[in-house]
């Protein structure tokens, strides 16, 4: 089932920079939520600090009310967090299903010595995730590209493995970093499509950073705005493209008294 | 690479390679030599120490520059064993767990600190190693190192020494490889290539990169301790000198110039740790270490993915023909090891059976 997600007075200080200053706002169970704001905002810094690759200097971090700002990464994937990155890191000489499957890492039993004996056990694991991965890549459009090398590959198509192989996981709560970033038009709808169905077809939380407004006036129930490391608004996709501090936060003060 | 096949590949293309690689291996100890069987025997002891090298390092991207010291350790234990006339297979059992229980030790320290200081700490292991060898001299013999000699032919089997050694070497070698090679394929492959490639993403899939990098080295202890102990079975003895840290650079050396991150490399390796320093005394003595220098530079410039990486363009080539033909799966490592063997198979038809 999906999960909630709170953030509560979240900054976050790299030396003498204020990264992030007292963010809070809540995602409710099922929601997509848009992180927006100009570059440097700090917006994959909150990522990083939900994810648990960073930790907040203050504040707190709750999924379903249990506090995790603090947890490995590897802990809150076990809890059903799955993420994307801005950059996507695939192992380029492997096959794309390949890729895929990493995500069914902890659903798959069995120690090294099983493992490296093939018992029937791990066989069958082995081979009913790779039917999900298949399944998966099919509903992204990719399965043709299933048995190439993820070099053959576009930086666009990448990134739809990468949300391939974090769905495999079957997050409760899915952050999307960028996902329309270097995407040419065709795919960006691609992507809203995907994301559109996954919200129709299963039980999941997103959270969005993105620049693309198209995208996320498209797809999320609510936004919030940061700048400097601050939140400046929260609302719907539409109150915040028409808000005249966002604009002013995008395209500085100046140009947004000339667009007044 | 680390795909496993579909079972729309014919059962028989999947059992030929490895079955003509079995009875090759089975018949050459009967024809060759003495000498040429000795030296495929240690070929195999040192394939065995490149393996467990690469799992730590080709396939998991953490510097270890101490595996020899887990050579040198898995040959003292069998030594020592063998010369108190322990049963075999207990000596067998310890000589793989005791430096796999050291690799882990050093392994939960060093994981910790990540990058270069993994390095560090495994450099200090030869380095530490040789004068402990020396020191505890009531176990090891001391400078004097120690002999012992096992796994002689049983009456009966018609076999000289040097065959049934090679026997074994064969088997437990090629069980080492065999589980090996299963092991980095799957689930666990994924993951050591991942913490290789970024530890971010690994995390981001609930793989803690900790952990595997500890299991990873022990691992490579283990296998280390498994060739130490073939080592005290086909060269019968062993001294301090067995685990300097030279030694443990003509390794990672080896490792490189057969191909990092592959399971024919490790072979191929483990040839080139035996052969290469045995034809540049053939050239000329004085130059040894200058025309290995020199092979170790030519290898890098020409085929930077190390020997094995000879054998990838006939797999890629393979994996097209298919794609052309339809969604089969690509190239296997199975493929690569194949046509390993098809260039061994012309000397046996040679040889002909003895």
């Amino acid at each position: 089932m999906a999960a909630e997600l709170a953030m509560q007075g979240v900054s976050l200080r790299f030396g003498g920079i204020e990264v992030l200053q007292e963010v809070s706002f809540t995602v409710e169970p099922g929601q997509i939520f848009g992180l927006v704001g100009p570059n440097g905002a700090g917006k994959t810094s909150l990522f990083n600090c939900i994810s648990g690759h960073y930790k907040p200097t203050a504040g707190t971090v709750s999924i379903d009310g249990t506090p995790v700002q603090g947890a490995r990464p590897a802990t809150l994937a076990r809890h059903g967090l799955a993420r994307t990155f801005q950059q996507p890191a695939l192992q380029l000489q492997e096959t794309v299903l390949e890729n895929v499957l990493l995500g069914a890492h902890t659903q798959l039993p069995g120690g090294p010595l099983e493992w490296a004996v093939r018992t029937r056990r791990t066989k069958r694991a082995e081979e009913r995730f790779r039917v999900e991965a298949l399944d998966l890549l099919e509903r992204n459009g990719l399965a043709w590209a299933a048995h190439l090398p993820a070099d053959e590959l576009s930086h666009g198509l990448h990134k739809g493995v990468e949300l391939c192989r974090a769905l495999l996981m079957k997050p409760r709560l899915l952050l999307l970093d960028e996902p329309a970033a270097g995407l040419p038009h065709a795919e960006v709808e691609h992507l809203i499509a995907a994301v559109r169905r996954l919200r129709a077809e299963d039980d999941i939380t997103v959270v969005i950073v993105e620049h693309n407004m198209g995208l996320i006036a498209a797809l999320t129930d609510r936004v919030v705005v940061l700048d400097h490391g601050r939140k400046l608004m929260e609302g719907t996709a539409a109150e915040a493209q028409s808000d005249p501090r966002v604009i002013e936060a995008y395209i500085g003060k100046d140009a947004a008294d000339d667009v007044a | 690479m680390a795909s496993v096949p579909s079972p729309r590949q014919r059962s028989w293309v999947r059992w030929a390679g490895p079955l003509l690689l079995v009875v090759v291996l089975a018949v050459l100890p009967l024809v060759f030599p003495e000498s040429v069987n000795e030296i495929i025997a240690r070929i195999g002891v040192f394939a065995v120490a490149v393996l467990g090298l690469n799992l730590v390092m080709g396939y998991t991207g953490q510097v270890s520059l101490g595996q020899i010291f887990f050579l040198g350790l898995g040959a003292y234990v069998t030594a020592y064993g063998v010369s108190n006339d322990w049963n075999i297979v207990v000596v067998f059992v310890l000589a793989c767990t005791i430096p796999a229980v050291v690799g882990l030790l050093v392994a939960l320290a060093a994981a910790r600190l990540g990058g270069l200081a993994i390095a560090m700490v495994t450099v200090a292991l030869p380095i530490v190693g040789v004068p402990l060898a020396k020191r505890l001299s009531d176990y090891t013999g001391g400078s004097q190192g120690l002999s012992a000699r096992f796994g002689d032919a049983p009456e009966g089997t018609g076999l000289y020494d040097d065959q049934w050694r090679l026997y074994l070497v064969l088997a437990i070698g090629g069980a080492v490889f065999l589980l090996t090679r299963n092991l980095v394929r799957g689930k666990y492959g994924r993951v050591f290539a991942i913490v290789k490639k970024n530890e971010n993403v690994a995390s981001s899939v609930g793989i803690s990169p900790y952990r595997y990098k500890v299991l990873a080295f022990t691992l490579a202890s283990l296998i280390g301790g498994v060739s130490g102990f073939l080592y005290m079975l086909v060269i019968q003895y062993t001294s301090p000198e067995t685990m300097s840290f030279g030694h443990s650079i003509q390794l990672l050396a080896a490792m490189v110039i057969g191909g990092a991150g592959s399971i024919l490399g490790s072979i191929l390796g483990g040839a080139y740790y035996v052969l290469v320093p045995q034809l540049t005394n053939l050239v000329d003595p004085s130059l040894t270490a200058l025309l290995q220098g020199a092979t170790l530079l030519v290898v890098l410039f020409v085929l930077p993915g190390g020997l094995a990486s000879l054998a990838r363009p006939l797999g890629r080539g393979r994996r097209s023909s298919h794609d052309r033909r339809g969604p089969t799966p690509p190239i296997t490592p199975s493929a690569t090891t194949g046509s390993g063997t098809a260039a061994e198979t012309p000397e046996t038809e040679r040889q002909g059976h003895p």
